[in-house]
């Protein structure tokens, strides 16, 4: 209904009733008779009272306020409109009394004052019968429109039947739809169905509410039938008494129904009580789920959680680190509320009795209901921690534990059974958004891993020699093929003067981030040692004083560092643990292989004495040939290595060829020989052809 | 891939370490555990048997070269024994024989063992 309408609506019932006073007033004084006349006030009266009705209804309509709120202002009309009758009755009394008589027809001043409580009471009476409706339609059922819409119209009936219409019998008919009003108004009063979602406190303000209210609608009723009232009211409009009458039945039987009823329910307040909030914290339970990303967003959501959910003093949550030498579980504490690590650990820890311990065993919650009667918790008497009974739930994914969720309260039996069950569900909510976190934690990281990764590989190839570099007399060529992740093989060139030219090739062990640093270091001590070192062997000396302090113990570097010299046609070279050279001359084949340990390994002393340096000379045509262990370890199918058999025949048979096109021809037999077999350790060939 | 196996055996004042299959960065953390519980368990005469180990790679190396100082610092060693020569290759390019006493037999290296703890 529009604004205006209700405005129009409530007008039109003033006027009318202002018309009504005045049709009133006039006809007391000139007594007119006619009986159209008293029947088109009636319905005037009638009418009135409807839109009264409607405009009311469509107010409330609109107000959505809790059910004490609602009876609490029900009272207060009840108390407003009874003060404001009395004051009319103690008005008319005085007008009456300073008259010495009671008029025999009334005055325009008593007629105003019976219409103001006529409407006044018949207000109430609509507030009345609109709140008890809001009250039934509470929890509406099936059957709760219809027993009311049966009391309406009976109400309405039974109203009318009360106009002097009808003759004669008439009186019986009245007393007769006038109980099956009442009856109807019992089998309405039953619907109290509000009572129960009521808070203690609310059901507190109800029972005082609906006690008054009772008391107030039996005082009305008594007003209407034993006083003067009624024939003021009947005189008014006939039916309006009875409406009245019947509504304030209504009310009495009604709320006495609540007071009753509230009454009984008090003791199952706090039960809705805490099952309401029990709904409340489970449903913000998906709070949680929205909380995966931040690990410790979400453990602290749990521990307060915790103590929301079962009202608990304190709480705190363990998940399980692992398992020491004895096949104890060891548990990290992630987050704690109203309690320290000291106390956690003081509770926890019982000369032989440990608490976790009867939880995985049993893998159920372990709830103790008097913390100082128990044996496995009277220590925490002699703690200074007020901890009267105490819960600890087992959280477990997929049949395993991941940890324990702990609550405590100050006092002895604070656990119910409807607590553990509570905890129970909400753990298992808990362990699958701990799963969740763990989970996007770990490809975030593998993610992050993979960028490393992917940052090493450029890194590395950088460090490897952009071209080969042309180089008088000889004929070099070069390829380096890292594995699928970060190898550690490292080659590199340095022209040390117009006739000296140094080729190196190494192998840094393990793989990935760590073997990409270690690659750069090498480089750099290669680049700054060729310079001033005398020979291979005083640079690898050298190397391995400047990085034996760098690198971890579990990790060494191969070396083999050869300086040919073009101007008396030798090679020399020292090799630190790498894989010899291959030196083609003719139609001979010699690894060469000088003795030596990986740098790294150990100190300057031993590796100074097991590492031997060795010239050859070489002869035009000649062919040395450096590599790394990734080359002739790679597999084929069967698992079967390449070797360097295969590696020297391949430099027998091609020889004759540029050191690009044997370089191709190995790799190529490497490809032939592997197939598709997906082995990955890094290779790295260096070919020198004497020109 | 190959599998990898460890297998401890303890005699008299001497542990022994059965290697079996393929050691590579793989499978290198389960000789590190094994070493790791010698160690822990104070036994720092080791010997370690290589006749079913099939291929090394340098990350496996790199276990011995881990645990090498702790034990020795405790006057103890690790010996080695019953390479394959392509294992034994592996080794020997690096200069391990220069590190480790590498022995044919297992019983050889509990000899020396026994030789070295008589006063």
């Amino acid at each position: 209904m529009s604004r205006l309408k209700k405005i129009l609506l409530l007008l039109t019932a003033i006027l009318l009733f202002i018309g009504i006073y005045v049709v009133d007033v006039v006809r007391n004084a000139v007594s007119l008779g006619g009986s159209a006349w008293l029947s088109v006030r009636e319905v005037a009266v009638f009418v009135s009272f409807v839109m009264l009705f409607l405009s009311i209804q469509s107010t409330r309509a609109l107000r959505q306020t809790s059910v004490p709120k609602n009876i609490g202002q029900l009272l207060a009309y009840s108390i407003f409109v009874l003060a404001f009758v009395g004051l009319i009755a103690f008005l008319g009394k005085g007008s009456s009394d300073a008259n010495g008589e009671v008029p025999t027809s009334p005055g325009a001043i008593a007629t105003l004052l019976s219409s103001l409580t006529a409407i006044a009471l018949g207000l109430f009476s609509i507030i009345t019968l609109l709140t008890i409706r809001d009250l039934i339609f509470y929890k509406r059922k099936k059957g709760t429109k219809r027993n009311f819409l049966a009391y309406a119209v009976s109400l309405v009936v039974a109203n009318t039947a009360s106009l002097p219409l009808l003759p004669g019998e008439s009186q019986l008919i009245a007393s007769l739809l006038f109980s099956v009003t009442v009856v109807l108004i019992v089998v309405n009063s039953f619907k109290q169905n509000w009572v129960v979602y009521l808070s203690r406190r609310e059901k507190l303000y109800s029972i005082g509410y609906s006690s008054l209210l009772f008391l107030v609608f039996l005082a009305v009723n008594i007003l209407i039938t034993q006083t003067g009232l009624e024939h003021s009211l009947v005189a008014y409009h006939p039916p309006l008494q009875s409406f009245i009458q019947l509504n304030a039945i209504f009310g009495v039987i009604y709320f006495g129904m609540a007071f009753v009823s509230t009454l009984f329910h008090m003791p199952t307040a706090e039960v809705y009580e805490r099952k309401q909030s029990e709904l409340t914290s489970l449903h913000n339970l998906s709070r949680l789920v929205t909380q995966v990303f931040d690990f410790s967003d979400l453990v602290d959501s749990v521990t307060s959680m915790t103590l929301e959910v079962v009202g608990a003093k304190s709480a705190w949550l363990e998940l399980i680190k692992g398992r020491n030498d004895q096949g104890d579980v060891l548990v990290e504490v992630v987050s704690l509320k109203n309690i320290t690590r000291q106390q956690i650990e003081s509770i926890a820890v019982n000369s032989d009795l440990s608490l976790r311990q009867f939880v995985i065993d049993s893998k159920r919650p372990l709830l103790i209901d008097d913390v100082n009667a128990d044996r496995r918790t009277k220590h925490i008497k002699k703690l200074d921690i007020a901890v009267g009974s105490l819960i600890c739930v087992p959280l477990s994914s997929h049949s395993e534990l991941i940890g324990f969720l702990h609550a405590t309260k100050a006092f002895q039996y604070g656990f119910d059974q409807d607590d553990i069950d509570v905890l129970t569900t909400f753990a298992d909510h808990v362990t699958i958004a701990i799963e969740n976190s763990k989970l996007i934690a770990k490809s975030l990281e593998r993610e992050r891993f993979q960028q490393e990764i992917m940052v090493a590989q450029q890194m590395q190839k950088r460090l490897l020699p952009q071209k080969i570099p042309h180089y008088a007399g000889l004929d070099v060529a070069a390829l380096s093929e890292p594995s699928l992740e970060v190898g550690g093989d490292y080659y590199d060139f340095v022209a040390l003067d117009a006739h000296r030219f140094g080729v190196v090739v190494g192998d840094v062990s393990g793989k990935g981030v760590s073997a990409a640093f270690y690659m750069a270091e090498v480089k750099g001590i290669f680049q700054s040692l060729s310079r001033v070192a005398a020979s291979p062997r005083d640079l690898l000396l050298r190397a391995n004083q400047a990085l034996s302090d760098s690198l971890e113990r579990n990790a060494f570097i191969s070396l083999l560092y050869a300086i040919f010299d073009t101007e008396k046609s030798t090679v020399t070279l020292a090799r630190a643990g790498h894989c010899p050279m291959i030196h083609i001359s003719g139609n001979s084949t010699k690894d060469v292989r000088p003795s030596g340990l990986g740098l790294g390994l150990t100190h300057e002393k031993i590796f100074e004495e097991s590492t031997e340096e060795t010239t050859i000379s070489l002869k035009m045509g000649d062919v040395c040939i450096f590599y790394t262990d990734g080359l002739t370890e790679s597999r084929n199918s069967d698992g079967e290595e390449f070797g360097a058999d295969r590696l020297v025949n391949v430099g027998v048979n091609t020889k004759r060829n540029s050191a690009e096109s044997i370089k191709t021809s190995i790799l190529q037999e490497v490809r032939n020989y592997t197939g598709n077999s997906t082995y990955g350790d890094d290779m790295t060939l260096v070919v020198v052809k004497i020109l | 891939m190959a599998d990898f196996k460890v297998h401890q055996r303890d005699g008299e004042g001497v542990s022994v370490i059965d290697l079996k299959g393929y050691l590579d960065a793989h499978t290198a953390p389960d000789l590190e555990n094994a070493f790791q519980k010698l160690l822990n368990d104070r036994k720092f005469n080791i010997v370690v048997n290589c006749r079913e180990l099939t291929y090394i790679s340098s990350a496996g190396l790199g276990v011995f070269m881990a645990f090498i100082e702790d034990v020795r610092k405790n006057k103890g060693d690790i010996k080695l024994s019953n390479m394959s020569p392509k294992v034994y290759n592996v080794f020997d390019l690096l200069g391990f024989p220069i590190l480790y006493e590498i022995f044919k037999d297992e019983q050889e290296a509990v000899v020396r063992f026994r030789a070295q703890l008589k006063p």
